[in-house]
């Protein structure tokens, strides 16, 4: 396999590294190499970390709502999965789109397929999806207050259901990402109906969409129960017949549970087990398949330019000078060492992140740890003694690493003069309130969201988006942005996403982070499968089965 | 001894309305204002006074204690502020878990630390008490959450099996719902079994000294009689006074101890709570914890009249 993941030699033989590409017309399924009949029946269990927020999609970012919903909800495009799949590339298929075509700049018509039925569920009750469906569903993305996902489509200038089957989008401007960002999973298609008989999605009731599997039960704090959709439009597909999703908020009853045979995948996030762990998972399973790359979660470091010091750039270089990844990195349970460094796009993104020996002299600086330089900064800065703030992080969910990452970054901090004071806030309110810009000093979280490498330079440094928490407002900046934005032509539009990438790093704009080459596992039982990065659990496992 | 009963009683009514006050003051004291976080979080309001109004939270502190405490008196412990759903049938559901847990893990604690105590007093300083002291030291200190991590995880390590399972509601099966809770009643009880160990060692140490236990052994009584039929009744009433603590120890430890084994009990629904400032539900599991502390040390000053008639408060 490629440089970027780290399959092992078992797991490219068994899952088939010659996985043929079947018609664009569903996902890929099982590989001649393998020379195995996809078995029907049987159910999915893996851990999750905590129950969903609530079950709107267009009310939240989070991972715990939008990980549920990806095994009950379709789009018009996916990223398209399976062994053929490297992790960390995320090619483009249709979905409930069987077509599109894209007749100028701005304008692209999807032809839908035929037949495809809402689960039989009240109050939609099988009826079948048309293209007014697609149409509310995304005017109503747009128009909800408080969509933090807004920026998805925010340049949908309007949508019409040309017919039954066709919808045409009309975008304010081009946007060469347009079919990525459709593809994310906060996109979902939502009935009418549900939002007219509940008033929201937030409760489980209104969870019916068109997707693999329909959500049965909900049991708080105990389990996420999918039974199969029979009606689903990819013939045959699930194999599976249900998919219990176990909420354990304990790392150590989560690797128990998956030690003792009790679920089929890592314990962690994403299909992942702890390097710390993985010996003695290998050893306990035997055919173990495995997969190793680098995820989109890393640190988040938020400031306020306009708040004394982070205006000066020596500070916010300082910043960086005095966070020790490696240190990070060495320490958690869940790396062990294993890390890649980021730049504004996390090394995730295997195609449009820039490595870190292409970034400029100053940017490179920034991931060398020099606690003697951060303070020598700080002092040009005209902070000899350093100063002091308030960092806020969210105080459940993340888990221990997190709390780790937290508490050595503050410690290296400190030695370099800057004082945190550490404010732990509930993660709802976290992820809803804090990373959208209200704290006081500063925040450490997490990032990861997207499936989409411009999010992470739009939706963080364009003027006017919510998450631009720094306030930043630089018109050399923001053109880059709308240019790559306009540029269809992937390799030059490549090269202005490097340039916006050094341009951050040299600013100081982001507080260095990096990410873990995680290592996602899951039982020699499971065909068919292959992990990647972000929230579509569900969509990973339409064409994957078990042979029990 | 109706009398006695009815003392008893209405001592436990200005303990449980001072135990009320404490119950919906302190919640309001945890930093961070259930209203800001509701209007961030989930929109659920047009602004912090609109909000403010809807959940009845701009009234005097005062006014909102009388009306919930009349609430209450009538049976209704309020809703949750977040999920709207009634407390007390939220309370019907998770209640009778922790509740079996609580029992089992007191019975656990009373099975193993009465007996072991008996034999270490009986046995004073030989290879059995020496055996019994070290074990209750171990018991005391390790921490239950640490007992329930390595119950959990070395099994799986060492052999691929844990004890840990999906919960299994009693109504689903009576059986596996109470199976499933040995383990943890057995971790939860074993810190306070190590109490009751000790406790009664040295309360039976105490008693076998008395002179109206060497009368029954100057007359020829068994050690068996002398010691679980003289001396044990009479060593056992402060051992009575710790259960009734005990009770309040093991509801603490079950919040740990549910997370681990996920068991959707009271334990979580509090953490939970806390975590969303949930006031109502917050003063509703409390008030039901205060109200099993006061009926189970009221159960402890009854049990006392029975083992000994002279004690009348």
């Amino acid at each position: 396999m490629s440089d970027n993941t780290g399959l092992t030699r078992r797991s490219v033989l068994t899952t088939g590294a010659a996985a043929a590409v079947l018609a664009a017309t569903g996902p890929q399924l099982v590989t001649p190499a393998q020379a195995q009949t996809p078995k029907r029946g049987g159910t999915f269990r893996m851990t999750v970390l905590a129950d969903p927020l609530h079950f709107d999609p267009h009310q939240t970012l989070s991972f715990v709502t939008m990980v549920p919903l990806s095994f009950v909800y379709s789009r018009l495009v996916k990223v398209k999965a399976g062994p053929s799949v490297k992790p960390m590339t995320y090619p483009i298929e249709p979905d409930l789109a069987e077509s599109w075509t894209q007749t100028s700049d701005t304008t692209y018509v999807f032809k839908l397929r035929k037949g495809v039925r809402w689960h039989n569920k009240p109050p939609v009750n099988g009826r079948e999806l048309t293209a007014d469906d697609i149409k509310y569903t995304y005017e109503r993305f747009l128009s909800i207050a408080g969509n933090p996902n807004k920026p998805v489509l925010e340049y949908v200038d309007k949508i019409e259901a040309v017919d039954k089957h066709t919808v045409k989008f009309t975008l304010k401007e081009p946007n060469a990402w347009f079919l990525d960002l459709l593809a994310s999973t906060s996109t979902w298609i939502v009935a009418k109906e549900c939002v007219e008989k509940f008033g929201d999605l937030k409760k489980v009731e209104s969870v019916v969409g068109t997707g693999p599997w329909m959500l049965e039960r909900w049991e708080p704090n105990v389990k996420l129960s999918y039974v199969r959709n029979p009606n689903y439009y990819f013939p045959g597909l699930p194999y599976a017949d249900a998919v219990e999703l176990l909420i354990d908020k304990d790392p150590a009853s989560r690797l128990a549970t998956w030690l003792a045979g009790k679920t089929d995948f890592g314990p962690e996030y994403q299909q992942a087990v702890r390097w710390l762990d993985a010996p003695i998972a290998r050893q306990r399973k035997p055919g173990l398949q495995t997969a190793e790359y680098t995820w989109f979660t890393s640190g988040a470091t938020g400031f306020k330019l306009a708040t004394p010091p982070f205006g000066d750039i020596r500070v916010r270089r300082a910043l960086a000078r005095a966070s020790n990844l490696a240190e990070v990195f060495e320490s958690l349970a869940f790396s062990q060492g294993r890390w890649t460094p980021n730049p504004a796009v996390p090394a995730a993104f295997a195609d449009w992140s820039i490595p870190i020996d292409q970034l400029g002299p100053e940017g490179r600086k920034l991931y060398e740890f020099n606690t003697a330089e951060a303070k020598k900064l700080l002092a040009e800065a005209g902070l000899p003694n350093g100063f002091k703030t308030t960092v806020e992080a969210a105080a459940t969910v993340y888990g221990p690493d997190y709390d780790d990452f937290v508490q050595i970054t503050l410690k290296n901090w400190a030695a370099a003069g800057i004082q945190g004071d550490l404010k732990q806030k509930e993660y709802g309110a976290f992820i809803t309130s804090t990373i959208f810009g209200k704290f006081d000093g500063m925040f450490l979280g997490l990032r990861g969201a997207w499936a989409d490498p411009e999010a992470y330079f739009y939706r963080w440094y364009m003027p006017g988006q919510a998450l631009n928490v720094w306030g930043v407002n630089d018109p050399k900046l923001t053109e880059m942005i709308r240019l790559q934005r306009r540029t269809f032509d992937v390799p030059k539009r490549k090269q202005i996403v490097f340039d916006i990438q050094r341009y951050l790093a040299e600013q100081a704009l982001f507080g260095v982070d990096g990410s873990i080459r995680i290592l996602s596992a899951w039982d020699s039982h499971v065909k068919n499968f292959m992990p990647n990065n972000g929230f579509d659990f569900g969509g990973r496992l339409i064409a994957a089965w078990l042979d029990k | 001894m109706r009398a006695y009963v009815l003392r008893r009683l209405v001592v436990a009514v200005p303990s449980l309305l001072i135990a009320s006050l404490i119950v919906f003051t302190l919640p309001r004291l945890i930093p961070g204002d259930v209203v800001q976080l509701m209007l961030e979080e989930k929109a659920y309001g047009k602004d912090l006074e609109d909000l403010r109004a809807k959940l009845g939270l701009n009234r005097p502190i005062p006014v909102q204690y009388v009306d919930w405490l009349g609430a209450v008196v009538r049976g209704n412990l309020g809703e949750s502020l977040w999920t709207r759903q009634p407390v007390l049938s939220e309370l019907a559901r998770r209640l009778p878990v922790s509740a079996a847990l609580g029992a089992l893990a007191l019975a656990v604690a009373i099975v193993i630390g009465v007996p072991i105590g008996v034999i270490a007093a009986v046995r004073q300083d030989g290879v059995l008490d020496f055996f019994a002291r070290s074990l209750a030291v171990l018991g005391l200190s390790v921490p239950a959450f640490v007992m329930a991590i390595l119950v959990t995880l070395l099994p799986a390590i060492w052999w691929g099996w844990t004890p840990r399972t999906q919960f299994v509601p009693f109504a689903t099966s009576p059986a596996a719902f109470v199976l499933q809770l040995v383990l943890p009643a057995v971790i939860l009880g074993i810190t306070s079994a190590a109490g009751i160990m000790r406790l009664t060692r040295g309360m039976l140490l105490e008693v076998l000294r008395h002179d109206y236990v060497r009368t029954a052994w100057a007359k020829g009584l068994r050690e068996r009689e002398v010691v679980l039929k003289h001396a044990l009744k009479n060593a056992v009433i402060p051992v009575i006074t710790v259960l009734g603590l005990q009770v309040a120890a093991i509801a603490g430890g079950a919040v740990v101890i549910e997370w681990v084994f996920g068991i959707p009990g009271m334990g979580q629904f509090l953490v939970d709570a806390i975590v969303q400032r949930d006031y109502p539900v917050i003063q509703g599991i409390n008030l039901m914890i205060v109200v099993i502390i006061v009926a189970s040390n009221l159960l402890v000053d009854l049990t006392y009249a029975f083992l000994d008639p002279r004690i009348r408060y």
